[in-house]
């Protein structure tokens, strides 16, 4: 069978699951759409908006809502499009073909099992980065284009996610979740909920421990002073014989300088102190997060090709004679 | 003579299509006839694609014909599903379900009506342990399987789709026996397809031939046999009045099967065609014409005059 | 003899015949019973947590940090709160998404892609009683792990540790009342017709899933999506288009199933 062999391998895995490319290339094509519609027509009604509201008492903010919450939702599905690319990879890429003993007939067609996993995980791969590049650059020029009517600031959870190459990270991910759930478990539908759960699960867990992916920056000051602009906060408070002592609701001492004075000395206080991550951490944050799911897709993959059957050299023998 | 308990299965100008684009119009029978009466073993043959499952489907009620109508049981498929059993050809089964979760489900479908020793039996004489699951089974133990739900349930009418396909010959020999026992202390019709003829002729009583989605033969077997002629003679001899069904022939020889209308000419050797011989030779020539059972009697007649 | 320990009930008419197809049908998905047993366990502690100790903790922590005042930074049992909370009804909130997954794939279409379901139409249950029970069964659960956790989510709702304007956040999540139950048998029945149009679980999961969703977005967007507290005829109306919508998707499978096989 002339169509399995090598050039053919990448030919024969488009053909298999072209349904799934053409959603993928819609979908893709779609949200680029909507955030061009997002970033013309609703941007310049809520900039016409913003600019009555500036020079009125009351006015209407629907407009800048809206561009604010849809621009949001645009992040969260490039974010956790990753999902969608965990269920289908343990369920349709490769799980149905096990169940069903297509992969078998691959397997007996002259094509290793090795080469057919590499084939199924590379074809995908490649297009998933390409879509989620895409996604991620078209995501990235709409944020910074109208700062005014943003909602959330580069901190928000599918935000931070969407403006980077985490975003590839994570369905790349989910391409080797999937194959490795499908591997282990063999049938169809198990592999999908499995494979969704655990890609869930990293990102959930990736989310829970953004913060401390990277070294926080502490600023202690004598007095009480506001946070830096478009910062990360994290942790706030004061300091008293010597040690921290975090005042989530802002400081306990109130009122005017003498008071807040008396209050102070009363309470020990030496010092005030912030910690979060400026602006400038977002990369390093970023890129940390990045490389953990890497390694994790990484370390699925090998995984996932240690779970295939072998040839053993007398089964090649046999097939060569 | 016609049988006074009945018509078990009961086919009128039955057609089915799938679709509208497909090659001869996507027509799986068409315009299918035929009558089997109560308490026979009925074998179905033709080649693949004929119709067989199309048509066993179609009277275990789970499609609805295009054109025509089937009666099961003197009524509509659908009321008679109750009294009907039946095995399609993949033999489809819950794979993640025990053997005996399995039985259980029949007798849960089934409660007024399940004759677990018999499921029982059938199941325990392939050695299936009743613990497992039904996805680590083999394709003939599968088979004992579908088949021990198939007839627990005690229908009156059994519709088996190649039911011998995965299984060897010594189990083949076996649930053949368990069938047979069962149509002769129940009286159940069973209606059987299968590709391998010689097997039949020895439990069938009659036979449906069906090829091209078209029904070319039906009738009791020893009719049928007695209405065809295996004739060899010179290759000039005209055939004329009567039916040719196949004929060939080598250099001066020639010999055919032919369906007799009359008295034979002169210089013809004759023989009687064995079953196999006679569905081959239909299978082969899928022009020639059919015939039906008041027909086979008829011409059987003037044969013998 | 192997003992197979099957035993034909003894009860002989209709109920037993229905019981029977009950229980096949519970054996059949029990996993899909186990998990949503867990899943309506899991909020359900969630929910109670939140009335009883996270409430309590919520509003000492909120009375120490706000000193009983309204803007202030959030400390950890308020936060936990809140988690909590909002944990609770993005679950129901989602729910009749994988269900809907579910009755497509698993259900219906599972059955219909490898011919089991010929099996159980030809030993006894007929098509249309087939569909019923697989539609009546996973809805009376739904129905009743539902309204366990829209009762319990009314109770929490009730008493609020600190001020906030729950009903702004929650106003697009239909935790209370009729939403909450009806929005899952949407899920049911698009799935189930779903796998009976297209026969194979994967598409079936995929196009049920997708649709519904589009008439959860479209029934939602009734609601004005920045009003304070969405008034209650809006609601009813919604509900009813809901309902609406699932029992045609029903209708139209039992239609379609009708002319495939009677």
């Amino acid at each position: 069978m002339s169509a399995l062999r090598v050039p053919g391998l990448p030919r024969t895995v488009l053909r298999l699951h072209r349904p799934a490319l053409i959603v993928w290339g819609a979908f893709v094509a779609a949200l680029i759409g909507w955030l061009v519609w997002l970033n013309t027509v609703t941007s310049s009604a809520g900039e016409r908006e913003r600019a009555y509201c500036d020079h009125h008492e009351t006015c209407n903010i629907l407009d800048q809502l809206n561009y604010g919450q849809r621009t949001v939702w645009v992040a969260t599905l490039v974010c956790y499009s990753s999902l969608a690319v965990a269920a289908w990879a343990g369920a349709s890429l490769i799980g149905r073909e096990l169940e069903s003993g297509t992969a078998q007939l691959a397997w007996t067609q002259g094509v290793s099992p090795a080469r057919w996993l590499a084939a199924k995980l590379a074809v995908p791969a490649l297009l998933t980065t390409l879509g989620c590049t895409a996604l991620v650059l078209a995501y990235r020029r709409a944020w910074s284009a109208h700062p005014g009517l943003r909602d959330g600031d580069w901190t928000s959870v599918t935000t931070f996610v969407a403006r980077g190459p985490a975003t590839v990270a994570y369905a790349l991910c989910a391409l080797a979740l999937g194959a490795l759930t499908a591997l282990l478990l063999r049938r169809t539908l198990p592999a999908l909920g499995v494979s969704l759960a655990a890609t869930w699960a990293l990102h959930f867990a990736l989310e829970r421990f953004r913060e401390h992916l990277w070294p926080s920056v502490t600023r202690v000051t004598a007095t009480e002073d506001v946070w830096p602009r478009h910062v990360w906060q994290l942790e706030s408070g004061t300091i008293e014989h010597g040690h921290r002592v975090a005042h989530a609701g802002g400081s306990p001492c109130e009122g005017n300088p003498a008071q807040v004075k008396q209050c102070a000395d009363k309470l020990d206080i030496t010092g005030y102190y912030q910690v979060y991550h400026p602006r400038s951490h977002y990369w390093p944050l970023h890129l940390v997060e990045s490389g953990i799911v890497l390694a994790v897709a990484a370390l699925a993959t090998v995984l996932a090709f240690r779970l295939l059957p072998r040839r053993t050299r007398a089964a090649r023998k046999e097939s060569l004679a | 003579m016609t049988d006074t308990t009945g018509f078990a299965l009961e086919a009128a100008a039955v057609g089915k299509r799938f679709g509208r684009r497909r090659g001869s119009g996507g027509w799986a029978l068409r315009d299918c006839g035929f009558r089997l009466p109560a308490g026979r073993v009925c074998a179905v043959v033709g080649p693949n694609g004929a119709g067989k499952s199309t048509l066993l489907a179609l009277a275990a009620g789970l499609l609805v014909p295009t054109e025509g109508r089937v009666t099961v049981l003197g009524t509509d498929p659908a009321s008679a599903r109750a009294r009907v059993g039946f095995v399609a050809q993949d033999k489809p089964l819950y794979p993640h379900l025990t053997v005996a979760e399995t039985l259980r489900m029949g007798a849960d479908l089934n409660p007024r009506r399940w004759d677990a020793p018999t499921a029982e039996r059938i199941v325990a004489d392939g050695d299936l342990g009743p613990k497992t699951r039904i996805r680590a089974l083999s394709g003939g133990q599968r088979t004992r399987v579908a088949l021990a739900l198939a007839l627990a349930k005690r229908p009156e009418l059994l519709l088996l789709d190649e039911p011998m396909a995965d299984l060897d010959p010594l189990a083949r020999h076996e649930l053949m026996g368990v069938l047979m026992a069962q149509a002769a202390q129940y009286g159940t019709t069973i209606v059987m397809s299968s590709h391998v003829v010689a097997e039949l002729e020895g439990s069938c009583d009659h036979l449906l031939l069906i090829g091209g989605g078209r029904v070319r033969l039906a009738g009791e077997i020893d009719e049928l046999l007695e209405a065809h002629v295996r004739v060899s003679g010179l290759a000039q001899t005209s055939l004329a009045p009567h039916t040719v069904v196949e004929s060939r022939t080598t250099g001066r020889q020639l010999s055919a099967l032919i369906r007799p209308a009359g008295p034979l000419p002169e210089g013809l050797r004759t023989s009687a065609p064995s079953l196999e011989e006679l569905v081959l030779s239909y299978l082969r020539n899928p022009q020639a014409p059919g015939t039906t059972p008041a027909e086979a009697a008829s011409e059987s007649e003037k044969a013998t005059l | 003899m192997t003992a197979l320990d099957i035993k034909a009930p003894v009860t002989a008419r209709g109920g037993g015949e229905s019981a029977g197809l009950a229980a096949v049908l519970l054996r059949l998905h029990r996993p899909a019973l186990v998990v949503w047993a867990l899943l309506v366990a899991l909020t359900s502690a969630l929910l109670l947590w939140a009335h009883g100790p996270g409430a309590d903790a919520a509003h000492a922590e909120w009375l120490r940090i706000c000193d009983g005042g309204e803007p202030c930074t959030w400390g950890g049992a308020i936060t936990d709160y809140y988690r909590a909370r909002t944990l609770a009804e993005a679950v129901v909130a989602v729910l009749p998404l994988p269900v809907a997954a579910w009755a497509g794939a698993a259900l219906i279409g599972r059955e219909l892609e490898s011919g089991t379901a010929h099996l159980a139409w030809t030993q006894g249950a007929s098509p249309a009683r087939w569909l019923t029970a697989k539609l009546a069964l996973p809805a009376a659960l739904l129905t009743t792990g539902s309204a366990l956790l829209v009762v319990l989510h009314s109770l929490l709702a009730a008493t609020a540790p600190f001020p906030y304007d729950w009903r702004w956040h929650s106003q697009n999540l239909p935790s209370d009342g009729a939403l909450a139950l009806v929005n899952p048998f949407l899920g049911l029945a698009l799935g189930a017709l779903a796998g009976l149009v297209l026969r194979r679980s994967l598409p079936a999961l995929a196009v049920a899933v997708a649709v519904t969703e589009a008439v959860l977005a479209t029934t939602g967007c009734l609601r004005n999506p920045h009003a304070s507290s969405p008034s209650w005829p809006l609601r009813l109306v919604e509900t009813g288009l809901v309902l609406a919508v699932a029992a045609a998707a029903a209708v139209i499978a039992f239609r379609l199933l009708r002319r495939r096989t009677v």
